[in-house]
């Protein structure tokens, strides 16, 4: 997981209507350097996939080698056989799309009411939530890790779950992208007698695709990635998620298996490139705009 | 003390010394000799579950043992979680604060300390005997005079080195003393190695290559008062003796990047100190058999190595000692002990275990054998780790920055004191 | 064009006539509720907790007994700011942040624009690629950043020396060390700018790209004069998360150096870290809130600098 924590696009003006972008001519020696960073940037993903598929005593060589000498499966065998597989892919699976929908819903409906509702103690509270994004998240972990202690959630889904449910960050996001759809929108609809539970389920989530896409990635990447609190609060194999597991089998009191560990960066990877891949053009998706004068 | 009357002072001084001489003396670090222990345990008609925590290899593998177990004990059913070792500190402080702990622990040898001294410890009943396990590897799960845990398994630091380096260099045999090893080093490097040896030049655990050569020059980490006595002579002629390799060349001057195992295979570094997981490492980076050999730490007014490996005890809040504790006598048999060899290659910390033929005649394992019975630990307190991390800046700061020896031996003491012992 | 980083419309115009405000402010805390509950039971509760701690003496030997806590005031806060590791570390952090974000932040925007305007072909491809160091794991990133920074066996000192140049120790010697680290964090993090960018590049108007075109101007000028005061909104976003998440960083040193060579490397949170390993409780706590204001003066120096008039 990178430094970022997870942050959001910015979007806070409403996309130009609905033109098809024009077909440009590509120019080429943009590729050259574009081609360049690439290959830097994957190279050690490259580098970590055929690590993979060697052995430890290969990857502990000097000068190290490029292409595995003896191929091997069994890391993966590893893996699949020694490790409950299933059992931790589950826990991760479970966890993290319920953080990611929590986290939009939740996040959604707070930042509509930052964005758009007046009530008491509204500036206030962005305050408050803005504010702790930028406290260091290690000070919590003791006191966090009594309090779910004392509500019997350790070792269970719900306590992995429900301290991730209440972003700081997606409403950061959400507010900021739902402020930028122009009141009118819904005033009219506020005119034609519909109530704002309705007008926000229908009308305003339906234009947020961009930032709920982005919130997705972002919170899914996390909360799949997490390792920290997964570590103290599963306090039993049943309850592992996918990273604590590969740490827990590839690391010893002195020595790392390190074959082991590129097999496990592996497989924990896959996941979160698929969700990425599979929304990332919503990046550049521009809103359709229509009726709006 | 400062109310009494001269008298009274010399009077309290005379019963000391005396006490002193009349005991005996026992020079571990921490507290040596007599260390009190809990009463009797019933384990007899233990019955009930236990949980267990174990941590890396361990953790995977100690179900087998724990079946063997349940078989003997029919009425105790014991279920093994592995759990991280990176995590596995943070794991068991956050357990004893949220008062859902296991009942049977690994417990890092560095960690007693503290986790005695919070009171997530059982003290050790007297169910156990001292006497059958390595003395440095007892006196680690003393804490303020009293044993919280029990030694599971031992490791400890040689010399490792290559036998054609040396034998080319004209230097074949294991060094004996503080020249010797200066010598042999040397002559390695002349016969081809880039450097003779790897020392650690800082960082996370360099104290642990260090601390021998302070304890074979005669040093103490805590003296008999309870305070630091990191600084003087023995330090002084330690951190020399120890810079002095990166002052001549020959240790590479700054943090390894890549692990020395392979080094090692192509002949680049001749030696290094560590620990018995490094046999199959160094194997597996392409080593061969029979060009690389183990010693002992060279001997000054001592041949001390430092040891370390990994201690069990029962939590304190855990309800139901006595099957816990049954557990672990069970892991402490001897026969015990060398399945749980052949299960992991951990080495055993019952002395008896070393009998075995797979141990005793193994040429390398016996080095670390003998090794084991001069070999010593930190002091059990509460804030050692934050002191292990002072002395390893300080180390750092002689060897690749451009402290003096005796500027860095005034560092950690400093340093120590400035920490305390937590008590 | 207006942007709207931080107006944000103040709610509904006119009140439909019927309402009361108390309704109103019902309605809007029935959206709040749930987050607002969950956030203080699970995120502000323990703030706060750690927040009080840092006024005691709390280690991890008192967990079970609370009893032996004791107040001491500012005590921590004193020592903390007093000691020289914090400071090396304050001054480490102070350089990463500074020389790292714009660096970060021109590097994003410079793949999200060449993205965005100069390439047609396997655009995925691209955005995957650039991503992925995002998500891949420290500990791989670091194994392979070690193989390239190495000083004898790295590959760019490798390369240099059929050059005839000797390379430096790239992590070992502790005058590189923290350049090395801030390339690393720039090369990994410029992928989670590019989406951010790629985000924002998208609500400019291509038509204003074409009429600037008609009118003679440059690809240079038209990104000097379209592309950057239009991206502002975003661009204050992105230093914003990138100097909130830069400040704090950890994962790269605490893998790839431990914060040397000779504290080098030493980062604020990795300090706290340490602190916290070694049980001192209340004291860590007087880091991290220390941090919270560095991070709360980094953030509003943004907003300052980068707030649209």
């Amino acid at each position: 997981m990178s430094t970022l924590s997870p942050g959001r696009t910015m979007p806070t003006e409403v996309p130009a209507p609905g033109r098809k972008p024009r077909r440009q001519p590509s120019t080429w020696w943009i590729y050259i350097p574009l081609i360049i960073g690439l290959l830097l940037l994957v190279g050690p993903f490259i580098w970590m996939l055929l690590g993979s598929f060697k052995t430890t005593g290969e990857l502990r060589q000097v000068p190290p080698t490029w292409w595995p000498e003896n191929p091997t499966l069994a890391n993966y065998e590893d893996l699949f056989s020694r490790l409950n597989f299933l059992g931790y892919f589950f826990n991760s699976t479970v966890v993290a799309v319920a953080v990611t929908v929590g986290n939009v819903v939740f996040c959604s409906m707070l930042g509509y009411a930052l964005a758009k509702l007046s009530f008491p103690g509204k500036r206030v509270l962005f305050g408050v939530v803005l504010g702790t994004l930028m406290v260091p998240a290690v000070v919590t972990f003791m006191p966090l890790f009594v309090l779910v202690a004392n509500l019997g959630l350790v070792n269970t889904h719900a306590g992995l779950i429900l301290p991730f449910l209440a972003g700081a960050f997606g409403v950061f996001l959400m507010r900021q992208f739902i402020g930028g759809i122009p009141d009118e929108l819904l005033d009219a609809a506020r005119v034609d007698g519909a109530g704002e539970h309705y007008i926000f389920w229908r009308i305003v989530m339906p234009l947020c695709g961009p930032a709920i896409a982005t919130l997705t990635i972002l919170t899914f990447l996390a909360s799949w990635n997490s390792f920290l609190w997964p570590l103290v609060v599963a306090t039993s194999d049943r309850m592992y998620t996918l990273p604590v597991a590969i740490a827990l089998f590839a690391t010893g009191q002195q020595e790392t298996n390190v074959a082991l560990l590129m097999a496990g960066s592996v497989v924990v990877i896959l996941p979160v490139l698929i969700v990425f891949i599979a929304l990332q053009r919503h990046f550049t998706q521009g809103i359709a705009m229509t009726g709006i004068k | 003390m400062r109310t009494r009357g001269r008298s009274g002072v010399i009077a309290v001084t005379l019963v000391v010394a005396l006490a002193l001489v009349a005991c005996g003396r026992d020079d571990d670090d921490g507290a040596g000799g007599e260390a009190s222990q809990a009463p009797e345990v019933d384990t007899e008609g233990a019955s009930g579950e236990i949980d267990v925590w174990a941590m890396g290899a361990e953790g995977e593998n100690l179900q087998t043992l724990a079946d063997q177990f349940m078989d003997e004990y029919p009425d105790i059913t014991v279920s093994v979680t592995p759990v991280p070792w990176d995590a596995a500190h943070d794991r068991i402080v956050n357990a004893i604060a949220g008062g859902e702990v296991p009942d049977v622990s690994m417990v890092g040898t560095t960690w007693m300390g503290e986790f005695a001294t919070l009171g997530g410890l059982d003290p050790t009943p007297a169910n156990i005997d001292p006497s059958q396990f390595f003395e440095g590897a007892w006196n680690t799960t003393v804490v303020d005079g009293v044993s919280y845990a029990v030694p599971w398994y031992v490791e400890t630091r040689v010399l490792y080195y290559r036998t054609d380096l040396a034998e080319d260099g004209g230097a074949a045999d294991a060094p004996g003393n503080w020249d010797d090893l200066k010598a042999m080093v040397q002559a390695m490097q002349d016969a081809g190695a880039e450097y003779g040896i790897s020392l650690q030049p800082g960082g996370t655990g360099a104290w642990q290559t260090y601390m021998p050569f302070f304890w074979q020059a005669g040093g103490e980490i805590i003296g008999e008062d309870g305070s630091f006595t990191l600084d003087g002579e023995p330090c002084v002629e330690a951190l020399t003796y120890y810079d002095s390799f990166f002052e001549d060349g020959l240790t590479p001057p700054a943090a390894e990047d890549v692990p020395v195992e392979g080094r090692f295979a192509n002949g680049e570094i001749a030696s290094f100190i560590s620990g018995p997981w490094m046999i199959n490492i160094v194997k597996d980076a392409g080593t061969e058999e029979g060009t690389f050999a183990v010693a002992r730490q060279p001997s000054e007014e001592a041949g001390t190595s430092f040891v370390g490996g990994s201690n069990l005890s029962v939590l304190e809040q855990s309800d139901n000692k006595e099957a816990a504790w049954a557990f672990v006598e069970y892991l402490m048999q001897p026969e015990v002990q060398v399945t749980w060899y052949e299960t992991v290659s951990a080495l055993p910390s019952v002395t008896s275990a070393w009998d075995d033929e797979q141990l005793s005649g193994d040429e390398m394992l016996s080095v670390f054998g003998e090794q084991l019975e001069d070999a010593k630990a930190p002091p059990s307190i509460a804030t050692w780790e934050q002191v292990a991390a002072e002395i390893d800046g300080v180390i750092e700061q002689v060897t690749v920055g451009d402290m003096s020896p005796e500027d860095g031996c005034a560092a950690m003491q400093e340093a120590a004191s400035g920490i305390g012992t937590g008590q | 064009m207006t942007g709207r980083s931080d107006a944000v419309g103040a709610g509904p115009s006119a009140p439909t006539a019927g309402r009361s405000r108390w309704r109103d402010s019902l309605i809007a805390w029935s959206f709040a509720a749930p987050f607002v509950i969950l956030f203080f039971v699970f995120m502000a509760g323990p703030i706060l907790v750690a927040f009080v701690s840092s006024f005691t003496d709390l280690r991890v030997t008192d967990i079970r007994n609370p009893l032996a806590i004791e107040f001491t005031g500012l005590t921590n806060y004193l020592d903390v700011l007093s000691d020289a590791r914090f400071q090396k570390a304050a001054a480490n952090t102070a350089v990463f942040v500074v020389v790292g974000v714009p660096l970060t932040i021109v590097l994003g925007l410079a793949v999200a624009v060449g993205l965005n305007q100069g390439v047609v072909k396997a655009r995925t491809l691209f955005r995957v690629g650039y991503y992925l160091p995002v998500v891949t794991s420290i500990v791989a990133i670091a194994v392979v950043w070690r193989l390239l920074l190495g000083t004898d066996t790295g590959f760019i000192n490798g390369t240099l020396t059929i050059f005839g140049i000797e390379g430096p120790g790239w992590l070992s010697d502790e005058r590189y060390a923290l350049w090395s680290v801030i390339a690393m964090a720039a090369w990994r993090n410029l992928g989670f700018l590019m989406v951010i960018f790629l985000a924002g590049l998208q609500t400019i108007p291509k038509d204003l790209y074409e009429a600037a075109e008609v009118d003679g101007a440059g690809p240079w000028q038209r990104f000097k004069g379209i592309t950057l005061p239009l991206l502002r909104p975003t661009m204050l976003f992105a230093a914003v998360i990138t100097g909130i998440g830069y400040v704090q960083f950890f994962e790269e040193v605490y893998v790839m150096t431990q914060g040397g060579p000779l504290n080098s490397t030493l980062s604020l949170a990795l300090y706290a870290y340490s602190q916290f390993s070694f049980g001192n409780y209340g004291y860590t706590a007087a880091v991290a809130f220390v941090l919270f204001v560095a991070i709360a003066a980094v953030t509003f120096f943004q907003f300052r600098v980068l707030r649209e008039s």
